[in-house]
């Protein structure tokens, strides 16, 4: 598979030497690091299982009480108290390296899910209906906080860890063996013209020592 | 301080409107769906997006890679098991076995 067309000089050899050397570092680089990431990516998939699994079910439950707190209140009231809501959900959002891959990591500042008597609307003007649909919401943006934060990391990690098997392959398959190659190469010719010399020489000895007989 | 957003149709938003975001994006066709979208991106006091999954599909091509690559905002696809299966399926990729579940 010598796909390397190279001149079969010295220079050369030990130039491939060199370049054999460092691949076979950079390899071993790349093993590690893509080691690395799977072990974080395993380590993060269990938690990511639960968050997102969890908040699935509390979108389809949030739908359902919004779908009936409309139905028997009207839209109108449901829209009338999204008006009097005031806090709006706030958060510290701060950017996290594992190994080169730049993830969010999201702090919140305040519980979203509040008591009842918290909001900022009237409890008694207001049924119990649309109490529940603003608490499933609450807490499903909160599940959307946790979601946001775990989906994007292992997003990422997953792209990285394609990426730098991708590379490790290549190297451990096609560089190196393509490079040995022609360092064989070089190698066996330098040996075949220092034959051919030696030869020559012999030759040119025994014609000398027969010309001065 | 970052915020929330949600991007979807008035049905899907009015329930993000309880809890008291303000950053709510109504969109009724695939136009404003996208004009709602790069205006988030153009925006940075917005930390999280919340996205309908099947109208994160709509978006074109170029404008979910940007997305993708973004980590301000943090896009979150809602609503069926479609997000799920993408990961599952791009885990099954890189790591050559299915890991979830």
């Amino acid at each position: 598979m010598s796909v390397v067309k190279v001149q079969p000089t010295r220079m050369e050899l030990i130039k491939l030497r060199r370049r054999i050397k460092m691949a076979k570092r950079g390899h071993s680089l790349l093993k590690m690091k893509r080691d690395g990431l799977i072990m974080e990516f395993r380590e993060l998939l269990e938690e990511a299982k639960k968050v997102i699994g969890g908040m699935a079910e509390k979108y389809e439950k949030a739908m359902q009480k919004l779908a009936l707190a409309m139905a028997v209140d009207g839209v109108v009231a449901v829209k009338s108290i999204a008006m009097a809501r005031q806090c709006e959900p706030k958060f510290v959002m701060h950017k996290k390296n594992i190994m080169g891959v730049v993830v969010p990591v999201i702090k919140r500042e305040e519980k979203i899910v509040r008591c009842v008597v918290e909001r900022e609307y009237g409890v008694l003007g207001t049924t119990a209906r649309i109490d529940e649909a603003v608490e499933a919401f609450e807490q499903l943006v909160d599940a959307i906080l946790e979601v946001a934060e775990i989906e994007t990391t292992i997003r990422r990690l997953i792209e990285e860890i394609e990426k730098t098997k991708r590379r490790v392959n290549a190297l451990e398959y096609r560089v190196i063996p393509s490079m040995e190659e022609a360092c064989k190469f070089i190698a066996f010719k330098l040996e075949e013209m220092d034959r051919e010399n030696i030869i020559r020489l012999k030759k040119l000895k025994s014609k000398k020592a027969k010309q001065e007989a | 301080m970052k915020k929330v957003a949600v991007i979807g149709d008035p049905d899907f938003t009015i329930g993000f409107r309880l809890v008291g975001i303000r950053d709510v994006y109504d969109v009724t066709n695939d136009e404003e769906l996208v004009n709602a979208v790069r205006d988030v991106l153009s925006r940075d006091d917005i930390g999280i997006v919340v996205i309908r999954y099947d109208d994160l599909k709509k978006l074109p091509v170029m404008l979910r890679r940007e997305i993708d690559e973004r980590v301000e905002p943090t896009f979150v696809a809602v609503g069926g098991m479609g997000s799920v299966e993408e990961l599952r399926e791009k885990i099954r990729k890189a790591i050559g076995v299915d890991l979830w579940k």
